[in-house]
């Protein structure tokens, strides 16, 4: 058999498999980026763990409860729905990593606001990603998720791109300037795959992997720069 | 958790807040420079009015960051203790994990 062919076979529990190690890289830099910003009560961390809380909860959604519905035969309704919060939760994943860049430019010093995923602001964000999920739900595509996302990540990477010109000695904003490229072209691929080439595994396969080594990027950068430094 | 018990004691907005942290930082780290240092280099060092100096050093040597030691001749310096130093190593990390991720 070739490795197509057992990569086909083994496909749902391949996926429970990735949603895994992504949702466990998710739940480790959530948890180091929560202490940090006790710590430090700085908004750009908290906007950053927001990002990798949603996405953890997005791919668990995504990649276990979908498979595990999918091998116990559950009705394509209770699929669509999943498809719909998978989306949402994404969605504010995106929006709140594009934020942790953009806060400063937005947010005036005297902003107090309590609660970082409750508030007038971050409103927006959820309106937006009800509004995105529920056209993809009626038009049964992820259209919408795509535009919204390839757009999120066009801008993130030149953020992130002016940021590592800016500090050119600061090493990690070269790598994580690279991260936001290659998620900007993983969405493409996405996008390209669903509407040109209906999924196609080889393709499908190629950006489970991106996706992987993206995540594992910044696991690198939280495990680096979360390590109380030697004296 | 040394820095988030100095921000729950503090008064003021959030920006205040940040530069009384910077603030403290500057003094442990002066401190840490010179292992031991007198009252009135770390006051010049500082940049701090005498009176604003004595609050930070009072509320620095209650919290247990630094002491003063005093040597037979009764000159006295300040040193940092254990927690001094860690709360510098966390300032440390958390600048650094701010401006490696662009944040």
């Amino acid at each position: 058999m070739d490795f197509l062919g057992w990569i086909t076979q083994n496909k749902e529990i391949l996926k429970i498999l990735f949603g895994l190690i992504i949702t466990l890289i998710c739940i480790f830099i959530v948890l180091r980026t929560n202490r940090l910003f006790k710590i430090s009560k700085h908004k750009g961390i908290r906007y950053f763990r927001n990002a990798f809380f949603f996405y953890g909860i997005a791919f668990f959604i995504k990649y276990i409860i979908e498979s595990i519905t999918f091998i116990l035969e559950s009705s394509s309704i209770s699929l669509l729905i999943i498809s719909a919060l998978f989306e949402f939760f994404l969605i504010m994943g995106g929006f709140f990593l594009l934020y942790s860049l953009l806060w400063k430019k937005i947010e005036t010093k005297n902003e107090k606001y309590t609660s970082s995923l409750m508030n007038p602001k971050i409103s927006v964000f959820y309106m937006m990603a009800i509004i995105i999920s529920v056209l993809d739900l009626i038009n049964l595509s992820h259209f919408y998720m795509f535009l919204s996302q390839i757009t999120v990540f066009a801008i993130a990477s030149l953020i992130s791109f002016v940021n590592y010109f800016n500090h050119p000695e600061k090493k990690f904003l070269k790598l994580y300037f690279a991260a936001m490229v290659l998620s900007f072209i993983t969405w493409i691929l996405n996008a390209f795959s669903a509407f040109y080439f209906g999924w196609d595994q080889g393709i499908m396969i190629n950006i489970y992997v991106i996706n992987t080594i993206i995540f594992l990027v910044f696991l690198y950068g939280v495990v680096k720069f979360t390590s109380l430094p030697k004296r | 958790m040394e820095l988030l018990n100095l921000q729950v004691s503090q008064k003021g907005n959030m920006a205040k807040k940040r530069e009384r942290l910077d603030v403290i930082k500057d003094i442990l780290r002066v401190i840490r420079e010179h292992r031991a240092i007198k009252p009135t280099r770390l006051l010049y060092a500082s940049n701090l009015s005498p009176q604003m100096f004595k609050e930070y050093v009072d509320e620095l040597m209650t919290k247990d960051f630094i002491m003063i030691n005093e040597d037979k001749k009764g000159k006295k310096t300040f040193s940092l203790k254990q927690k001094g130093h860690n709360f510098l190593d966390e300032y440390k990390m958390i600048e650094n994990f701010i401006s490696n991720f662009g944040l």
